[in-house]
């Protein structure tokens, strides 16, 4: 098959920095599809809150996206996405998403995009490298539904694969490296997803993570059926997965989670992006 | 078979010996848990996890870099060697399974050590992974490398299915059945991991990420991971 179509090679550069009490979002380079909105404080000048979207909607094979977020030493930012991003059936080529992000010393970054639905028989792999200095801090979460499974579709073609590489001094922190091909055997067994169409992680490394939290975070659960898990990885850091029917409940437990490491760590409340309450909460 | 291979075959029995002194009898990677949870309860389904795990689990990137660690170490290059070991530690699912990875790292190191001194002197010398020692170990002892691929592999099960053995329970000639029925499991494994390329090094791990986090937090336990 000859390729004729051309595909999206959209990207995001951004660059955040401190300026007196504010973080400034001083770089903001955007190529369609991917587009940034202009940023705001809803909590105050020194967290920039950010979003960004996609706006064709959704990825098709071929499409290649790439983000590349700078946060200079001592900046904070929020960054979400406006809505799902979708990845569609395959042509027969793969989409690629690559998401580089750098934290300078004692930067702050939340990366809490929404979900990502991976249609059945779609092929897409995410790249996501971190770079933190040592006194630095990250939350991010990633919630992935595989397959539509409001319309009662299962993944059980195509391939979901996702990167996620935590990197300080030179060093390996976090190395998670998930391969999920979409047949009926990772659908149905223990070993992938037991049929449950959502799963999500969420991770966070900080100078000022206390090791008791984890038995604090232990005390979230779920609001429905899910298996869900807390771990320590390399660095103090911490590993929370989740296994479930949806991904508004995923949602829900990690926000509780995030809720919880917020306080613990910058004894502040969370500030729940506006966007997020426009979705429908619909598994 | 001469001298050599002679001594190759018997590096690789003492090797992957169940009887190694390196605690894997203690580790159960997960399935502790599934068997408390009735995932795991008999026969079958014990099979069916070790047989996923094999064809899509971190058991193969763990065999792989133990690959890149007997590579490594016929080319001395330590700075690999020291590369990949970092690179395990960072992508071990959980505490746990990072912790008695480590612990039977460092107990095979000394041991190797201890029978043969000066042969583990360029490696780390703190956290060494057991994927690490064994490529290091296989490589020094003259065993070749299909056959170590095969070995690593065939202990794991082994070693999983003794840990099923003892807690469904199982009768051990069921245990053995097992071994027997994955034979061909591991040898497609094993031609696939050795040439596994780094872009590949990914795995499908939610079950025994998720298994091996409610371990260590269950109330009865009688294995470490």
């Amino acid at each position: 098959m000859t390729e004729t179509t051309s595909h999206w090679q959209g990207s995001l550069d951004l660059a955040f920095r401190p300026q007196g009490d504010r973080t400034q979002m001083y770089r903001t380079y955007a190529k369609a599809p991917l587009k940034i909105q202009r940023p705001f404080y809803p909590e105050n000048p020194a967290v920039c809150h950010s979003v960004s979207l996609h706006t064709a909607g959704g990825m098709v094979g071929g499409d290649r996206l790439s983000q590349q977020i700078n946060l200079d030493r001592g900046s904070r930012a929020l960054m979400t996405t406006v809505a799902a991003t979708k990845v569609y059936r395959s042509n027969g080529l793969e989409a690629e998403q690559k998401i580089k992000m750098t934290l300078g010393d004692r930067a702050v970054l939340e990366w809490l995009p929404q979900e990502t639905i991976v249609f059945n028989n779609a092929q897409y792999r995410q790249h996501t490298r971190i770079d933190l200095a040592p006194t630095a801090s990250l939350i991010a979460w990633d919630i992935v539904r595989l397959g539509r499974s409001a319309r009662g579709e299962t993944f059980i073609g195509g391939a979901f694969g996702q990167n996620l590489e935590v990197w300080q001094n030179q060093q390996p922190l976090w190395i998670d490296r998930l391969w999920l091909p979409g047949n009926e055997r990772i659908w149905h067994s223990e070993n992938g997803l037991a049929q449950n169409p959502a799963i999500a992680t969420l991770i966070c490394f900080s100078p000022q993570i206390e090791p008791e939290i984890i038995a604090q975070l232990r005390q979230c659960t779920p609001s429905e059926a899910a298996k869900v898990g807390i771990t320590q990885t390399q660095g103090g850091g911490l590993l929370c997965r989740y296994r479930g029917q949806s991904t508004a409940a995923a949602r829900q437990w990690l926000i509780q989670i995030w809720a919880m490491l917020r306080q613990s760590l910058w004894q502040t409340p969370v500030c729940i992006p506006r966007v997020w309450q426009l979705q429908s909460l619909q598994g | 078979m001469s001298t050599s291979e002679a001594l190759g075959l018997l590096n690789l029995l003492q090797l992957a010996s169940p009887a190694l002194p390196v605690g894997a009898y203690s580790y159960s990677e997960g399935i502790e848990t599934l068997i408390e949870q009735q995932v795991i309860r008999d026969r079958d389904s014990l099979y069916t996890w070790l047989d996923t795990e094999l064809s899509y689990g971190s058991i193969r990137i763990e065999t792989a870099i133990m690959v890149r660690a007997y590579l490594a170490t016929q080319s001395e290059d330590w700075e690999k060697v020291s590369f990949w070991n970092s690179w395990l530690s960072a992508s071990r699912e959980t505490l746990e399974l990072r912790r008695s990875s480590q612990q039977m790292g460092q107990t095979l190191l000394k041991l190797v050590e201890d029978l043969e001194p000066g042969v583990t002197a360029h490696l780390p010398a703190h956290s060494c992974n057991y994927a690490i020692a064994f490529g290091v170990a296989a490589s020094r002892w003259q065993i070749d490398l299909e056959s170590a691929t095969l070995a690593y592999l065939q202990a794991w099960t082994t070693h999983l299915i003794g840990a099923g053995v003892k807690l469904i329970p199982l009768g051990q000639t069921t245990g053995q059945q097992l071994l027997w029925m994955l034979r061909d499991r591991l040898m497609t494994t094993a031609a696939a991991v050795r040439s596994l390329p780094d872009s590949a090094l990914s795995s499908c791990n939610w079950g025994l990420s998720l298994a091996s986090m409610a371990h260590e937090t269950q109330y009865m336990r009688l294995f470490r991971s």
